[in-house]
């Protein structure tokens, strides 16, 4: 670990939260326009979490910060070994504990609401795990190993190799996001059957917690997809922020779907295709040079 | 000296299993405390020895000859008496098709000069997990077998303890032994340990499910003698580690003892409950808990698995091996989405049982030196994890009187420590950086190279992942009710934290065992090591690094930022958020419905009976799993 990593660690713990919070806003002022309202000010999130840390830690059950805790630091964990080019099949583990940690805070809650949401969000990462799986699976077999430092070195994008787990990649960004129509375990609509599902019993500075977890989390799910076209750095980016504001206006024109009409989708439909694309790797052998 | 302590490790169990017939009752608790601290001795002992060969010739071996053959004899008469007596015709069938077998192997194999015993570093570790699981687990039993036998009104302790110290002793033997017609007897005696404890309760279930255990392993018993006696008369092999010699990694000697090597390893799959031998396992569960944490963790499943690593040699890379690979893939996946739909704590246990052995199995059969280091791993951290889930399902049965995972949610509030102690056992299942999970990450980039195997192991591990979560979130889940007070008893909670202990000490230290132990015994088995390095806290691999010293970083940092923030923010406890229609003083999960009456809300997990329930999968798994057999046998003779 020498000087460089170090402000390298250092700018992602402090930029990252900075463009998420601005993506969350940007995210809420686009939805705002689209309804035809004028919106929050850009910065809106950031008030949000200020505010809520200044509010009163009220708890259901004490240890229910904890899981949150475990989110925060494991999202944040995962983004860095993904800046850091380490191994992705890990990184996806890792990313699994945050998933779990909050549906776990979610359910240690006993809420029914909180519940009902928890069981919601399991129900998805059976959904989305496999596809992230594959997707890593597609990397070793372009490059010959789970390490990223291989895709990042590559001259040419991935992308042209694996159109189909693209295509699958950014459904799964659709469901991590949490937003419609996949928008059924935590929602920031109020929605009567829901409410807040797993963050119900959240506010104050759990809450607030959960918010720059997400920062992080939008930085690191947008990263999966930058992967596709690393190889010229402002292409990534942009496609990034295309599949970003994709999601969005997705968001915005569709109805939540039940559950089960996801797991479908992803057990047929994305699974498939996501196969497909493998066996199309296996069979033509090519290396991303 | 390794002889003495060789020795000692087949003596000392027997001693113990006749001690707790002669002794009192009430004396059981000491002689437990007693085993627990001589297995541990003993097996540390056995690791200091160090590996050797251990040969044993005249004028000793004519004894212990005539010893195995009357055993041997004993164990056949009695498969025989017991099943006519309650009238099982297929097992009586099955006792008389091994009896004509013991009879040719008798007249017509060629007798040996002499026997020997191979302690190698996997045995060594299996000698550590039979010794000290196993006694942790007798030792857990001292506390839990008089509540449930005071339930059932029961009075067959003395049976319980000899069968399962018997027990330990055979399991000793069976992973020391070398000469395979030893190594048979040991295999039978297992089998006939766990018919007595299945059918412990002596009801017609507990009797029905002990002669399936013992039919379905009788045909993996039979399919083990047929490839013994292929091996003496055909190639004159009378050693386990005479196949690995013979076939080396070579092609060619390979493929001429294939068909002996898929038998034997047809054996391993009954033993472990492998797709379609499943149900006996499953049928297992009906005995006492402590019978089920032996079973699925330090013993009986572990023979199955211990001899198809042990026969890496003969199949790594060839068109065997992939059949093997492929098989156990297939029951990972297809277990993990069977438990997925179980409500039974227990069942769910066993079907992960059944899962984590055919990723073994599947490792084996991939049969890189990386793959067979996480099967060897597996096997290790699958033992501790699984022994501690099912005592603390035993614990958590007897606290609140159910196995129902529904039942579990507010455990957190009811049983603090017993439910930590389960929930570390479910996150060391499935999450980095405890061992389960890192073996899974290793094997699934050994097992990259083959398609159809990775894509079942990713498929199952998302099961994986989702049917713990479940379960993990309702124990955690808090309730306003504190109504179950637990009963502390050292002897059941010294065993529990032990365990919990383990689980994290041989997390922290994995690369010290894979040096000392997997890397050695790859090398016997491959005559290559898997290329891994385990510098700056990283697992690194030719083609991945799994960092598990800096998740034991970050976690450590979770609980201090806990730990920390805890009593900031002026913390206050509330009530759930129930649309303004709850709170009322004696339920707070109530609602107001529309006839102004009160209802309570109720909500359950999400368990997809329709998709993955066991009518849905079992009779497709039994026909892949047949196919897959019957195309793992083809490939052993060469079709």
């Amino acid at each position: 670990m020498n000087t460089n990593d170090i402000l390298l660690a250092v700018l992602v713990l402090i930029g990252a939260p900075i463009i998420g919070c601005i993506a969350s806003g940007i995210d809420r002022k686009i939805t705002a326009r689209l309804q035809g309202r004028v919106g929050p000010p850009l910065l809106q999130p950031y008030y949000d979490v200020k505010k809520l840390l200044s509010k009163d830690n009220m708890v259901v059950n004490p240890t229910q910060n904890f899981y949150v805790i475990v989110y925060l630091v494991f999202i944040v964990l995962s983004l860095l070994m993904l800046v850091f080019k380490q191994d992705f099949l890990m990184i996806i583990f890792v990313y699994t504990v945050a998933s779990l940690a909050l549906i776990v805070g979610g359910m240690s809650t006993g809420s029914p609401y909180a519940r009902v949401g928890s069981s919601r969000e399991i129900m998805a990462i059976l959904s989305y795990e496999p596809v992230l799986i594959l997707y890593a699976l597609a990397i070793y077999l372009l490059t010959g190993t789970f390490k990223l430092t291989a895709v990042l070195d590559a001259s040419s994008p991935m992308l042209m190799y694996t159109p189909l787990i693209f295509i699958a990649m950014i459904v799964v960004l659709n469901i991590k996001l949490k937003k419609s129509p996949f928008d059924y375990s935590t929602s920031h609509h109020g929605h009567q059957e829901l409410v807040k599902g797993m963050t119900t019993e959240y506010g104050g500075p759990g809450f607030a917690t959960i918010e720059i977890a997400h920062f992080y989390e939008y930085v690191f799910l947008t990263g999966l997809i930058f992967l596709f076209w690393a190889s010229n750095p402002i292409i990534g980016v942009l496609l990034g922020i295309i599949a970003y504001l994709l999601i969005i206006v997705i968001d915005n024109i569709t109805a939540r779907v039940y559950w089960q009409w996801m797991l479908k989708l992803s057990w047929s439909v994305l699974l498939i295709i996501s196969i497909v694309n493998i066996a199309f790797l296996y069979v033509s052998g090519v290396q991303l040079a | 000296m390794i002889e003495n302590t060789v020795m000692l490790l087949i003596i000392v169990p027997i001693l113990f299993s006749l001690l707790f017939v002669a002794l009192p009752k009430s004396l059981y608790k000491y002689l437990a405390w007693a085993f627990f601290i001589i297995g541990v001795a003993l097996s540390v002992n056995l690791v200091l020895d160090g590996t050797g060969v251990v040969q044993i010739g005249e004028p000793n071996f004519a004894m212990f000859e005539n010893i195995v053959l009357i055993l041997e004899v004993l164990i056949i008469l009695f498969i025989l008496a017991v099943s006519a007596k309650y009238k099982n015709w297929p097992t009586l069938g099955l006792g008389i098709v091994s009896a004509a077998l013991f009879a040719y192997t008798f007249t017509n194999v060629p007798g040996v000069e002499g026997a020997s015993l191979n302690i190698d570093q996997f045995s060594q570790i299996m000698i550590l997990i039979v010794n000290i699981v196993g006694t942790a687990i007798i030792l857990f039993a001292t506390g839990y077998m008089d509540e449930y036998e005071e339930h059932r009104h029961l009075n067959r302790q003395k049976i319980f303890y000899f069968t399962m110290s018997f027990f330990l002793g055979a399991m000793n033997g069976l992973v020391m032994a070398d000469t395979l017609g030893w190594l048979f007897l040991f295999w039978e005696l297992t089998t006939l340990c766990s018919f007595v404890l299945i059918s412990y309760n002596m009801d017609e279930e507990g009797i029905n499910n002990g002669f399936r255990a013992l039919a379905l392993n009788l045909v993996g018993g039979i399919a083990l003698s047929i490839g013994i006696i292929l091996l003496a008369t055909k190639y004159e092999i009378s050693t386990l580690s005479g196949i690995g010699t013979y076939a080396g990694t070579d092609a060619a000697a390979m493929a001429t003892v294939a068909l002996p090597v898929a038998l034997l390893c047809i054996g391993g799959f009954a033993k472990s409950a492998q797709m379609p031998f499943q149900s006996w396992l499953l049928g297992a569960m009906v005995a006492p808990t402590p019978v089920s944490a032996l079973l699925h963790s330090s013993t009986m499943v572990n023979a199955g698995v211990f001899l198809v690593v042990k026969l890496v040699p003969a199949f790594a890379g060839s068109s065997l091996g992939t059949a093997i690979a492929v098989y156990g893939s297939f029951t990972f996946v297809m277990c993990s989405a069977l438990a997925l739909s179980q409500r039974n704590a227990k069942r769910v246990l066993a079907y992960s049982t059944i899962a984590n052995l055919g990723l073994i199995i599947a490792s084996a059969g991939i049969g890189t030196p990386l793959a067979v280091a996480a099967a060897i791993m597996l096997i290790l951290f699958h033992a501790i994890s699984k022994a501690l889930l099912f005592l603390c399902t035993g614990e958590i049965e007897h606290t609140i009187g159910s196995r129902d995972i529904e039942d579990m949610s507010g455990l957190i509030n009811k049983a603090p420590l017993l439910t930590t102690l389960a929930a570390l056992g479910m996150v060391s299942m499935l999450l980095p950086p405890f061992g389960v999970l890192l073996t899974k990450w290793v094997s699934m980039e050994a097992a990259s190279s083959n398609p159809v195997v990775i894509v079942f192991l990713v498929l199952g591990s998302a099961l994986t992942t989702v049917y713990y979560a479940k379960w993990l979130g309702t124990i955690l889940s808090s309730s306003m009710d504190k109504n179950a007070v637990p009963h502390k008893k050292p002897e059941t909670y010294f065993p529990l934290s032990f365990l919990g202990l383990a689980i994290v000490v041989t997390s922290i230290f994995v690369f010290s065992i894979y040096n000392y132990f997997i890397k050695p015994q790859v090398e016997i088995l491959l005559k290559t090591a898997p290329v891994i390095s385990g510098q700056a806290g990283q697992f690194t691999s030719e083609i991945g690094a799994f960092a598990y010293a800096a998740i034991f970083v970050v976690l450590a940092l979770a609980v201090l930022i806990y730990l920390a923030t805890k009593n900031m923010f002026t913390p206050r406890t509330s009530s759930y958020y129930m649309c303004g229609e709850n709170n009322l003083e004696k339920d707070r999960l109530m609602f107001r419905n529309g006839l102004c009456s009160y209802e309570k809300s109720s909500v359950s997990n999400i368990y997809l009976q329709n998709t993955f329930g066991e009518s849905k999968l079992t009779t497709l798994g039994y026909a892949i799993s047949i196919i897959l057999i019957v195309i793992a046998l083809a490939g052993g003779v060469g079709l």
